[in-house]
C-alpha cells in the first residue's frame, strides 16, 4: 500500500517549502527600528522583549500566520536590514544593540531598496503581494542627510507606513515629512515600548483579516492604547 | 490576586458578576469572564452603539422571539451549535450574557494552547502543517461539522434571521470531535428591526455585496448581507470543509492596478470558481493542490457546488439554501467509506461503485463491498426508488432515518442503532437490534423470512429486505460491488 502524502488533496510540504497556492498572497510587514546609542539600557531591553512578544503573538494568530512576511531593518550609524523577509514562523528575534548614531536617511533607502527587491508586484500572470505595512520607531532626531530618503519615500508610498516618535528627543514634526501617519510616545519606559510593540501585533493582525475589505482605503488600524498619541 | 469583581446589572433586573480584566476584543465588543468562567460578559465598544435604542430592540428579539436555544425538547442540541445569548446587560452599560464556548473549541495544547479552534487551522494546507496530528479529524468529521454547520443556518434561516457575517472567525470547528459552534450571534440581522453592521469577513463576503459596496446605504441597487449572502459563506464554509481550499483564490489576476484592486474584483464583479467547467482560467496550477476535484464529494454534493459556484454565483436566487445542503450532507454520510490504507490522513470517503478507489491517497479497494439501496412504498406493493444508499462497512449502523421514509436525521432524530452489520469470514451480515422484525423478502432460502431481535443474515447480492414491516417501513436492495 502507498504511502499516503495527502490529505484534503493538499500535499504535506515541509515548512518553508515551495509556494503551493498561488492564489495566496502575502502581507509584507517591515520594522524599521532605531538602535542608536540614546536606545542604551532599559530603552533596548525593552525592544527586546517587545520583539518576543510581538512574534509570540503571531504566531499564533492563524490569519498572521497564513500571510505575514516579516522584514527587521535597525539603524544606527548605518542600516542594515537583520531580517530579510521571511514567511512568520521562520522568523527568529534578532539581535539587538544600542549604540552609534541616528542615520535615518540611510533606513528609508534600504527600507525602499528591500520593498523594490522582495515584495512581489502584481502582473497580468502574477497575484503580486499585498500593500507592505510599516512601522518606524525613532527616539532621536536623525544625524544623517535624511530629507531627500524622506521626500522619496512620501512620493513613491510604497506602503502603509506609520512612523512612531519615541520619547522626548524624538520629532514627530519631522516624521510628518516621511508620512501621514505619526504616532508619539511620551516616554521610553519599557511600559510605553511593550504597549506599542503590542498595538504593532493588534495592527499586523487586524490588517492580515481586513486587508481585501475597502479596496485602496487606508489600512484601518486598532485603536492605539493611551500610552500611544496619534499626533494630528 | 484575584481581581475585585465588577457587578453588572441585566435588564429582568437580576446582577452578574464578572472579571474587570477583558479577555478578549472583538471589532465590536469587549469581553470578560464571569467567576465561574461558564459565561463570559460583553461589552460594546463604541458607546454610541450601546446607546442606539433600535440596538437593544435587535438584542431582545435575537434573546427572547427568535432565540431556538430555549425550546423544551430541542433546545439542548441547538444550545451545542450556537453560542447564543442568554440575557441583555443594562448597566454599567448595554453588553450581552453568553455562555462561555465547550473546551473543545480551544486548543489543549502547545504551540496554540489556549487558542480558538478557528476554521482556517484547519483548512488552510499551510496552517495544516502546524498543528498536531491528532487535532487534523479525518473527513467523516468534516462531513459532521459541515451537517451542524448547514443545520444551524438552517434553523437561523427559518426564523427569519440572517447571520450577515458567516466565516472561517465566527464559525469554531473541532475536527477531533467533529462538531461546530456558531459565535457571535449579537450582531444577527433581524428583519424589518435592524440592518446588518458588517459587510463581512473577505473571501466570504458574496460577490454582489462587494460589487455594489460603493454605492450609498440607502441606494436600492446596493446589496447588504442576508440569507442568500450567508448560503455563499455557508458553501464557501463547506466546501473549504470538505476540500481545503478556498473555491474563489485561484492564479486569475483580474487588475494590475494593485492587490487591492485585484482582490476586490476577484471575490466581486469576476468571482470565478477555481473549477467552473466552463472557465478554466482561474484553475490553480499546482496537480497537487488539486489532486481531489469537487467530484469526490459525491452525487449529492457536488451539484450543490455546482449551484453555488457556477450558477449561483452572480445569481443569488439560485443558491442551494442551508436546508439543501444539510439534506446532502446527511445523505452523504450514507456514503462513506473507511479507506484501508493505514496511512491515508483523510481515512474516510465517499464511495462511489463505479470508481472503487480513495480519492485522497489512490488506494484502490479491492474487497465486494454491499451498498442498501432504499425503496419507500407507493401503492400497495409498489416501491420506488429513494435515491438515497447506504454504503455497508465493517460496524456500520443502521437507524430509524434509514428504516422509516418519514424520518429524517435532524436535531430531532432518534440516534439509538436499530441494525448493525458486520463482516465475518468473507460475508457480510446485517443483525437487527430493534423489536421491530424485519423480513428477508428475497435472498434467503426460507420465503419472507423474518428477523426478530438479535437474528442476522447475510447480505446477498440481489438481497431484499423489508426493514419494517410498519407504515413507511424501506425496502433494502443490496448490490454487491
Amino acid at each position: 500500500m502507498s504511502e499516503s502524502n495527502y490529505a484534503f488533496g493538499a500535499p504535506t510540504i515541509p515548512i518553508g517549502g515551495p509556494s503551493f497556492d498561488a492564489g495566496m498572497r502575502r502581507l509584507p510587514v517591515y520594522l524599521v527600528l532605531d538602535c542608536s546609542g540614546s536606545m542604551t539600557g532599559a530603552p533596548i531591553e525593552a525592544v527586546r522583549q517587545g520583539m518576543k512578544t510581538l512574534l509570540g503573538e503571531l504566531k499564533s494568530d492563524p490569519q498572521a500566520l497564513e500571510t505575514v512576511f516579516l522584514s527587521v531593518i535597525t539603524f544606527d550609524t548605518t542600516a542594515r536590514q537583520v531580517v530579510p523577509l521571511t514567511e512568520l514562523m521562520l522568523v527568529k528575534e534578532p539581535p539587538f544593540e544600542a549604540t552609534g548614531t541616528t542615520a535615518l536617511g540611510a533606513a528609508l533607502k534600504l527600507l525602499s531598496e528591500c520593498i523594490d527587491r522582495e515584495v512581489r508586484p502584481t502582473t497580468p500572470t502574477q497575484k503580486g503581494d499585498w500593500k507592505p505595512l510599516i512601522f518606524l520607531m525613532t527616539d532621536g532626531a536623525p544625524t544623517d542627510k535624511w530629507m531627500d530618503a524622506a521626500d522619496a519615500i512620501k512620493s513613491k508610498k510604497p506602503g502603509n507606513l506609520i512612523a512612531c516618535a519615541a520619547g522626548a528627543q524624538a520629532d514627530e514634526e519631522m516624521l510628518k515629512r516621511i508620512t501621514n501617519i505619526v504616532v508619539k510616545l511620551h516616554d521610553l519606559q519599557p511600559e510605553a515600548l511593550k504597549q506599542f510593540f503590542q498595538w504593532v501585533s493588534a495592527s499586523v493582525a487586524t490588517t492580515s483579516t481586513g486587508v481585501a475589505n475597502r479596496g485602496d482605503a487606508p489600512v484601518a488600524l486598532p485603536p492605539p492604547p493611551p500610552e500611544i498619541i496619534i499626533v494630528p | 490576586m484575584a481581581n475585585k469583581l465588577l457587578t453588572a446589572t441585566l435588564e429582568d433586573g437580576s446582577t452578574i458578576q464578572y472579571d474587570p480584566e477583558v479577555i478578549g476584543e472583538g471589532g465590536m465588543k469587549r469581553v470578560h469572564f464571569t467567576p465561574d468562567r461558564k459565561s463570559v460578559v460583553c461589552f460594546f465598544k463604541d458607546a454610541s452603539v450601546g446607546a442606539d435604542p433600535q440596538r437593544r430592540a435587535r438584542l431582545q428579539s435575537i434573546v427572547g422571539l427568535f432565540n431556538p436555544t430555549t425550546d423544551s425538547e430541542v433546545g439542548a442540541y441547538w444550545r451545542e451549535l450556537f453560542c447564543w445569548p442568554t440575557g441583555i446587560v443594562t448597566k454599567p452599560e448595554l453588553g450581552v450574557v453568553a455562555p462561555t464556548y465547550a473546551a473543545n473549541f480551544f486548543f489543549a495544547q502547545e504551540p496554540f494552547k489556549g487558542k480558538e479552534k478557528q476554521a482556517s487551522w484547519f483548512t488552510s494546507p499551510k496552517l495544516r502543517r502546524f498543528l498536531p496530528p491528532q487535532e487534523l479529524g479525518d473527513w467523516r468529521r468534516y462531513i459532521h461539522i459541515s451537517t451542524r454547520l448547514a443545520r444551524a443556518v438552517r434553523r437561523m434561516h427559518l426564523a427569519g434571521l440572517a447571520h450577515s457575517d458567516l466565516s472561517n472567525r465566527n464559525v469554531l470547528i473541532d475536527p477531533q470531535t467533529g462538531t461546530a459552534v456558531i459565535i457571535d450571534i449579537d450582531s444577527l440581522v433581524v428583519p424589518r428591526i435592524y440592518p446588518p453592521d458588517v459587510l463581512g469577513t473577505p473571501g466570504y463576503i458574496a460577490p454582489e455585496v462587494l460589487t455594489t459596496q460603493d454605492l450609498e446605504l440607502t441606494d436600492p441597487n446596493r446589496n447588504l448581507p442576508s440569507m442568500l449572502t450567508d448560503r455563499h459563506a455557508l458553501a464557501v464554509l463547506i466546501y473549504e470543509y470538505l476540500l481545503g481550499r478556498h473555491p474563489l483564490r485561484g492564479p486569475k489576476v483580474n487588475s494590475t492596478q494593485s492587490a487591492e484592486e485585484d482582490e476586490r474584483l476577484s471575490m466581486g464583479e469576476r468571482a470565478l470558481w477555481i473549477e467552473n467547467p466552463n472557465d478554466t482560467s482561474n484553475r490553480p496550477k499546482d496537480p497537487n493542490y488539486m489532486h481531489a476535484p469537487y467530484t469526490v464529494t459525491g452525487p449529492y454534493l457536488a451539484p450543490l457546488f455546482v449551484r453555488a459556484f457556477v450558477e449561483g454565483l452572480h445569481n443569488p436566487d439560485a443558491r442551494p439554501d442551508a436546508g439543501e445542503w444539510e439534506r446532502a450532507l446527511v445523505k452523504t454520510t450514507d456514503l462513506l467509506y473507511p479507506c484501508p490504507n493505514p496511512n491515508c490522513l483523510s481515512r474516510w470517503f465517499a464511495f462511489e461503485s463505479t470508481h472503487k478507489q480513495c480519492p485522497w491517497c489512490d488506494t484502490v479497494i479491492n474487497e465486494q463491498v454491499a451498498v442498501l439501496h432504499f425503496y419507500r412504498e407507493g401503492n400497495r406493493g409498489q416501491f420506488k426508488n429513494d435515491n438515497a444508499r447506504l454504503v455497508v462497512y465493517h460496524h456500520q449502523r443502521l437507524f430509524a432515518w434509514h428504516i422509516y421514509d418519514n424520518q429524517y436525521a435532524g436535531e430531532r432524530a432518534d440516534r439509538t442503532p436499530k441494525a448493525y452489520f458486520a463482516l465475518q469470514n468473507g460475508h457480510c451480515w446485517l443483525v437487527n437490534q430493534s423489536n421491530e422484525p424485519m423480513v428477508v423478502v428475497a435472498g434467503s432460502h426460507i420465503a419472507n423470512k423474518l428477523l426478530p431481535l438479535s437474528e442476522g443474515e447475510v447480505l446477498r447480492n440481489g438481497s431484499q429486505i423489508r426493514l419494517a414491516r410498519a407504515a413507511h417501513g424501506r425496502l433494502a436492495v443490496v448490490q454487491m460491488v
